[in-house]
């Protein structure tokens, strides 16, 4: 086997293999590893970093998100009181109106039925005058001179009263 | 047909000689050179264009690799310990890694087939354990040869056999390393010389065992490169944990 037999090289393979390697970490441990190594520890850093920071993140995330669900759910249970509140407002200003509404057409109604009672009573008391003119004049006319006064005055009457009868029975019917 | 091992052979290209020490530049060397260059140079290219938090394509390939290698250090030997010794076991995968490869070319060379070199930086990393050791614990670091929870009584079978254990660690990672790497270029050889001679119709059957070895030979060059690395770190770790 020459790695056995060719024992004269081996002085040389010793030596120029471990001052190789010595160069080569030499070289590499001054000028080659320092950097990268940093970049590494640079890098690590900064993935634990941000993995914290997001980890911080999600929390505060769900901390707000918790938040404004409980905002949330008392702004919904507010409207909800201001609602049923306004609701009940317009139901009692509703009752109010309907019973005001009410009351005053009940006035007019009353008011109508006065007047048209008051209409009525003039409207008799004109027919009674009127009809006592005529009929004074109408039975003069026949009677002349016939009757005395007191008979006029009877006969008037009758035929007064006898109109009356017959307009409250018309406005009867 | 050549020797399945001529590969091995190495070939004197320029001839150093210093007080009766030959310390000739030979094929060996170079193709380890290359290699060397190869992964020297992506780590200053990588650099020399600036480390970006967004890394690019090569930056990524070389952070992928340091990252391996630093949390296979941080495993073993622990992260407050372990971070001074990353740089080192990095150069070492890398430069095992890079001979491994290296060697694959054909017509190159894979400088890890030889004992003598693998057996230096064995033999190079259990002194540095015994540096370390001693440098840490003083002479406590002798307690390493007692394993935990042993009577009094076994003691003195128990240290010689500690010793032996800790004798045989470095012995088993300079031949894992060059076995593994001789086994599969003989294996290499021995099929191409096979295509090589056999009759056309015959000879494309060893040829495809080649290309499949071939992509063996590459897991098996990382795979030995990280075992190497592997081991060292679990010795430095055993070393500064004293079990």
């Amino acid at each position: 086997m020459p790695q056995f037999e060719q024992v004269s090289v081996f002085g040389s393979l010793i030596f120029w293999s471990v001052l190789s390697f010595g160069i080569l970490f030499f070289v590499l441990k001054k000028f080659a590893f320092p950097p990268i190594l940093e970049a590494l520890e640079m890098r690590e850093k900064k993935i634990r970093t941000d993995i914290e920071d997001s980890e911080r993140l999600k929390n505060e995330a769900q901390e707000i998100k918790r938040e404004l669900e409980e905002t949330l759910k008392a702004a919904h249970g507010k409207a909800e009181t201001i609602v049923q509140l306004a609701h009940d407002e317009s139901k009692k200003a509703q009752e109010k109106s309907l019973q005001e509404t009410e009351a005053k057409v009940r006035q007019i109604q009353k008011d109508a039925e006065q007047e048209v009672l008051n209409s009525r009573n003039k409207l008799l008391q004109e027919v009674r005058s009127y009809a006592a003119a005529l009929t004074i004049a109408s039975t003069e006319k026949f009677l002349k001179k016939a009757l005395g006064d007191e008979d006029k005055k009877k006969l008037v009457e009758e035929s007064i009263e006898q109109v009356v009868q017959e307009l409250e029975k018309r406005q009867r019917n | 047909m050549e020797s399945p091992l001529h590969h091995f052979e190495v070939h004197t290209i320029i001839p150093i000689h210093i007080g009766g020490l030959d310390l000739s530049i030979n094929n060996a060397v170079v193709a380890m050179w290359v290699g060397l260059a190869i992964v020297a140079g992506s780590f200053m290219l990588a650099v020399s264009r600036g480390v970006s938090p967004i890394p690019g394509k090569l930056q990524s390939i070389l952070e992928i690799s340091l990252e391996f290698i630093r949390s296979m250090v941080y495993e073993f030997i622990g992260e407050d310990e372990g971070k001074k010794y990353v740089p080192f076991i990095a150069s070492l995968f890398l430069f095992i890694l890079a001979c491994n490869l290296i060697g694959l070319i054909p017509g190159s060379y894979t400088i890890t087939s030889q004992l003598a070199v693998t057996g230096a930086f064995a033999v190079g990393i259990f002194i540095l354990t015994l540096v370390i050791g001693f440098g840490k614990h003083g002479m406590h670091f002798l307690g390493i040869l007692v394993p935990p929870g042993v009577p009094k009584i076994m003691i003195p079978l128990m240290v010689p056999i500690e010793i032996i254990s800790m004798l045989a660690r470095p012995i088993s990672l300079a031949v894992r390393l060059f076995a593994n790497m001789t086994a599969g270029h003989t294996v290499l050889a021995v099929l191409f010389g096979l295509a090589m001679t056999g009759p056309l119709w015959l000879g494309w059957l060893p040829f495809s065992f080649t290309i499949v070895i071939n992509g063996l030979e590459i897991a098996i060059a990382f795979i030995q490169a990280y075992i190497f690395t592997t081991l060292t770190c679990v010795y430095i770790g055993d070393v500064i944990k004293l079990h």
